[in-house]
């Protein structure tokens, strides 16, 4: 057992602080004060991936044949927490690095993959995940969307909603009913459909976390090709399932608590609070929190950098992740008071997004269901 | 990085859990409860083993100690595994023989072991003290927490001062183990808690097939794992002061959840001496107090993060 980076990914760790710090530019607090689906800082992220991809680190964790290093799970967490550490500047592009391009090299056509995987590689490419709808969130198998077949195309009917980046993306990886006598897991399909196909059309719904956060998206007689199917008719619920596992720790949340935990414990120094015995226990109970967050995140991607499938402990990691979050977020207002109420303060910006995580990319009551059955095998009804 | 225990981590873990297969388990400790006991038996296995000297031996170190400790807790056996495997030896470069009772100087605080304990190691602050306890010199204390408690005298020999910084050392290296026992107890009382609620049927199915059981009891495990590994990195950090005092934080805090849960969903039943679960819910009981418990674990974790302090104990010493 090893708990510490290897030599070589902590030189390029530092490498990568140090292209980041050179980087970002000096507004970058202002452009990412919405968050990674904020218009400033979805505009930001096109130049920045464009100069990461140029470097070699932006799909480096992708096998060679798609352009990528072969870098290992660990030397892409280095990315993920560098980046996550400062807020995300890859913005929504680091979800198509993450879990859009792996999936399609897993489940899709030679076609599919010259089309997206090249583009997706210099950070061109925005996506959208198209999986709640109104009438199944936690439920998602329960969704409605049809496509129907019509020759070499699917009729697509129906909406999905609170489609983060929707606003912005270039294509939607939508999971659509393609079986209508189908219900639950069963006939369930995934297209990768463009998103300038007429008869789509948006609403934004406006949202307690930031400005053009939620969307609802409706599809009207949209005719896609069948050749944007991923993997096959009818069995897509497996892809949901792989794609979920790379979704759910994709994504460093506890490097960016730490880091606001250390910004809470200067404020508190400044303000001479921080040898008050009360505000200290705060502060290490929430780092607890946070690193046990860490090393959870950590173990699951030693699973993967080993082969292993996806198991539940991507579901613990997520709700330790979600712990972490929500307990620096409390401390946020508790340390600052009414301070945090102020929009465009850093404590709000933080506070905004950290009362999401546990609801994002299923609820922490889904994850909890999955531990119970998966983990700890306890009984059905 | 790599997560899993090597092939001599394996094979320690594996002769650990022979032994205590044959020496240890809840029908032992409710054996030796009846009289208080300590179980010398187990502690002379162990260390004719080698277990208790593992932290001392080349190519082994803190981690494997913590592997038996972790194991033994698990197994409920009545020894003083963290102080014995992790905090003497961390201290003295030796194992002592016989019990190890710690202390952090307190007047009349509750120690475990206290009377069975050959040796005590004091907490004095700046220094840690070790005091020979020959004679039994403390007063045992009736509890209902299963392990043997008691108090040492309020004049003691001097005992040997271990030098400066040798007080922050006990602290940290008290704060792993205490991590370590308390992993090992929520384990096994988690793991018997499932089993329970997964055998007993009520209103036609088994109990633990209720989502109000099920999501308490995965957050139980949520925070077992999490403690599991700040203690497991702990170890490996050789109890540097901010790890070991965030596993210490973290599964300190969680031990009287665990105890609250389990109790709740194993009912009247779990309350009673003929079922096991209390033979690990006790001692979460009284590990999460030692060294000043959750709050003191987790303040020394912020000092060390951000005040670069050395931790502080409980004692008149500090």
């Amino acid at each position: 057992m090893e708990f510490d980076w290897s030599p070589e990914d902590q030189a390029y760790r530092a490498e990568l602080r140090a292209f980041i710090a050179a980087t970002l530019p000096q507004s970058w607090a202002e452009i990412s004060q919405e968050g990674p689906g904020g218009a400033a800082q979805v505009a930001y992220s096109e130049e920045f991936c464009a100069e990461l991809a140029r470097q070699g680190w932006l799909t480096q964790h992708w096998p060679e044949a798609y352009g990528g290093k072969d870098a290992s799970s660990w030397r892409h967490a280095v990315v993920s927490e560098e980046m996550w550490g400062n807020a995300e500047p890859r913005g929504p592009r680091y979800m198509t690095v993450n879990w859009v391009g792996p999936s399609i090299m897993h489940f899709g056509t030679e076609e599919q993959k010259a089309l997206h995987l090249p583009r997706i590689a210099r950070g061109e490419e925005v996506w959208c995940q198209g999986f709640s709808e109104p009438e199944a969130g936690s439920d998602l198998a329960a969704l409605r969307t049809l496509a129907i077949r019509d020759g070499d195309e699917y009729v697509i009917n129906g909406s999905k909603i609170w489609t983060s980046y929707v606003n912005h993306a270039h294509y939607c990886f939508l999971i659509v009913r393609t079986d209508p006598e189908s219900k639950g897991r069963r006939g369930i399909s995934a297209l990768l459909l463009p998103m300038d196909l007429p008869g789509i059309e948006l609403r934004e719904i406006p949202g307690l976390l930031g400005k053009k956060y939620f969307h609802e998206v409706f599809f009207r007689d949209v005719r896609a090709p069948v050749s944007c199917r991923l993997g096959p008719e009818h069995e897509g619920w497996e892809v949901v399932t792989y794609t979920l596992a790379y979704e759910r720790v994709g994504a460093a949340h506890y490097e960016r608590a730490e880091r606001v935990l250390d910004t809470l414990a200067e404020a508190a120094r400044k303000r001479g609070l921080l040898e008050d015995p009360s505000i200290l226990e705060r502060l290490g109970q929430a780092r607890a929190a946070v690193e046990a967050s860490r090393l959870l995140t950590h173990r699951v991607i030693d699973l993967r950098e080993k082969g292993s499938r996806p198991t539940p402990d991507t579901n613990i990691a997520r709700v330790a992740g979600t712990w972490a979050v929500r307990a620096v977020g409390d401390l946020v207002h508790e340390l600052h008071g009414a301070a945090a109420l102020a929009y465009d303060t850093e404590a709000d910006g933080y506070y905004r997004l950290s009362q999401w995580a546990g609801v994002a990319s299923g609820t922490t009551e889904v994850q909890l269901n999955l531990i119970a059955s998966h983990q700890l095998r306890l009984p059905r009804e | 990085m790599d997560l899993d225990l090597n092939q001599d981590q394996q094979a320690i873990q594996d002769a650990v859990e022979a032994l205590l297969a044959k020496h240890a388990g809840p029908e032992r400790a409710v054996e030796l409860q009846v009289d208080d006991a300590y179980d010398h038996a187990l502690h002379q296995a162990l260390e004719e083993a080698g277990f208790l000297e593992i932290g001392l031996v080349d190519g082994a170190g803190w981690l494997e100690a913590v592997l038996v400790v972790e194991a033994v807790a698990r197994a409920a056996g009545t020894v003083s595994i963290g102080a014995s495997a992790v905090v003497a030896p961390a201290l003295l470069a030796r194992v002592p023989r016989g019990a190890v009772a710690l202390a952090g100087g307190e007047e009349g605080e509750l120690i475990r072991h206290a009377v069975q304990a050959s040796c005590a190691l004091l907490d004095g602050g700046e220094e840690a003290i070790l005091v020979p306890l020959e004679g039994s010199p403390a007063t045992p204390v009736a509890t209902n927490y299963v392990v043997p408690m008691g108090r040492l005298p309020g004049s003691l020999p001097e005992g040997e001062r271990l030098g400066p910084g040798s007080g922050e050392l006990l602290r940290r290296f008290w704060r792993l183990a205490i991590a370590a026992e308390c992993v090992g107890a929520m384990r096994a009382a988690l793991d018997l808690t499932v089993e329970y609620v997964t055998n007993r049927r009520q209103f036609g199915r088994p109990v633990g097939s209720f989502q109000a059981l099920q999501h308490r009891l995965a957050e139980c495990e949520v925070l077992v794992q999490g403690g599991r590994w700040l203690t497991l990195r702990a170890a490996h950090r050789a109890a540097s002061a901010e790890a070991a005092a965030l596993a210490a934080a973290h599964t300190a805090g969680t031990a009287l959840r665990v105890f609250n849960e389990m109790h709740q969903m194993t009912g009247a039943m779990g309350f009673t001496r003929e079922h096991p679960l209390h033979i690990w819910t006790t001692r979460l009981h009284v590990l999460r107090h030692e060294l000043g418990g959750a709050r003191l674990h987790r303040q020394a974790a912020a000092r060390a993060r951000w005040l670069h302090h050395t931790t502080q104990g409980v004692g008149r010493g500090n």
